[in-house]
């Protein structure tokens, strides 16, 4: 799974897509508004569904290396999250679903998908 | 006259914006100054002042400041003749005055901002306990500075590697959320770069991002040393307070002194140093109340030294 796949999925927004994110590897979902659970995650290739859009948020999905960033219920990143994202060249998408509803189909992509 | 450089937090060194912050003023002042009362003849001011190599005095009675006479005033009285007058005719009754728990900093921008050559300094009781002269901050900052240059010399490589060996230094302040997590994506950064495992570049990731946080959400502010060998990476933090109480509690999974305000911003939950401890090879803490925390993680690079999993 992409997350070029999972885009219109979710009929995201890309506030941030950095060279070549759209062929960034997916294979599991990390889904908190807890930055203390994303870090104890012993997850990789993984993205991260959340409704924190701190500069916080972003440096912890750096730091524990997630493959992109997903904000939830419509939410828009101020804009140092965003300069902060483009800093960290982490890809950064919006949805207007709920975190449930977005993990949900993310997570039904991933169950049919076999190209990890 | 010379007057004391601007000791700002964006311009100055960290090494010295540390020891300027982290220094009270009751650590530099000369403590139970000599002092007059109010009804002291100026005579006695003259005689004290030669005899004791001073250019000032506080003006006092058990502890209660009134005012401070100088040796521009005696000279003034010289001038007229008038050594029998008392202290209280003379003196300069409007003080600017310091606190004993005040960081040295705030001592350096009052000299400063007036022209006095000294300044009285009273305690919570807004009692006088002591008096600080410029001499005074320079023989505190010449000693304290040589401290941290002789620390940092032993912190220094003997031999310099270009590429992944790296020694830095790194400041935090209290509730910098703003700034909070600079230093450990910087490390991050370094080690991406010069291809250390993703796994350990996780695992080093993980343990300076907890510490880095926790300094700022916990305590008045620190330091985070990194130290980066091709054997290992060290990251020592100290932190000037509050300290904590106990230890054990704090590295139990859940327990948590964070506010709610902290829980806000998705920290606090009680996870911070279990973790930073579970994916360090080496952790080590110590932990003092009033004075502050000290915290070592190593973790090895070499795959024979490793025990951990990311």
């Amino acid at each position: 799974m992409t997350l070029a796949k999972i885009t219109p999925l979710l009929k995201a927004d890309v506030f941030h897509g950095p060279d070549g994110y759209e062929t960034t590897a997916i294979a599991h979902i990390v889904a908190s508004d807890l930055m203390s659970d994303v870090l104890v995650a012993h997850t990789e290739d993984f993205v991260l569904i959340t409704s924190l859009a701190s500069d916080q948020m972003i440096r912890t999905a750096d730091l524990v290396g997630a493959s992109g960033v997903i904000l939830v219920n419509g939410k828009r990143p101020p804009a140092s999250l965003t300069t902060l994202a483009q800093e960290l060249e982490m890809p950064l998408l919006g949805t207007a679903l709920p975190k449930f509803e977005a993990c949900l189909a993310v997570g039904q992509a991933l169950l049919q998908d076999t190209t990890v | 006259m010379n007057r004391l450089p601007d000791l700002s937090l964006e311009t100055s060194p960290l090494t010295l914006v540390e020891v300027i912050y982290s220094t009270a003023i009751r650590d530099v002042m000369s403590a139970d100054p000599i002092s007059v009362a109010r009804d002291t003849p100026m005579s006695t001011v003259q005689q004290l002042m030669r005899d004791q190599g001073v250019s000032g005095l506080p003006v006092a009675e058990d502890g209660r400041l009134f005012g401070i006479i100088s040796v521009h005033d005696l000279i003034e009285i010289l001038q007229q003749g008038k050594l029998d007058m008392p202290v209280s005719a003379c003196m300069t009754e409007r003080v600017v005055t310091l606190e004993e728990e005040m960081p040295l900093s705030l001592a350096i921008s009052t000299f400063s901002k007036y022209p006095y050559g000294r300044f009285p300094v009273l305690n919570g009781a807004q009692r006088l306990t002591g008096i600080i002269t410029v001499r005074d901050i320079n023989v505190a900052l010449v000693n304290r500075l040589l401290q941290q240059v002789s620390k940092f010399e032993s912190m220094l490589d003997s031999e310099v590697t270009p590429g992944l060996a790296l020694s830095r230094v790194f400041h935090t302040r209290q509730h910098d959320f703003e700034n909070g997590g600079k230093a450990s994506t910087t490390i991050k950064k370094h080690l991406v770069e010069h291809h250390v495992d993703r796994s350990l570049v996780k695992r080093v990731a993980i343990a300076s991002y907890e510490l880095e946080i926790n300094q700022v959400v916990h305590s008045i502010g620190g330091t985070i040393s990194y130290r980066i060998t091709p054997e290992a990476v060290e990251i020592l933090v100290q932190d000037r307070g509050p300290g904590i109480t106990n230890v054990d509690k704090a590295l139990t999974e859940g327990f948590t002194t964070a506010d709610d305000w902290i829980k806000s911003l998705g920290f606090g939950a009680g996870l911070g140093l279990p973790n930073a401890k579970r994916v360090s090879d080496i952790f080590f803490i110590h932990s003092e109340p009033g004075v502050g925390t000290t915290v070592k993680a190593v973790i090895h690079l070499k795959k024979q030294n490793q025990e951990k999993e990311p």
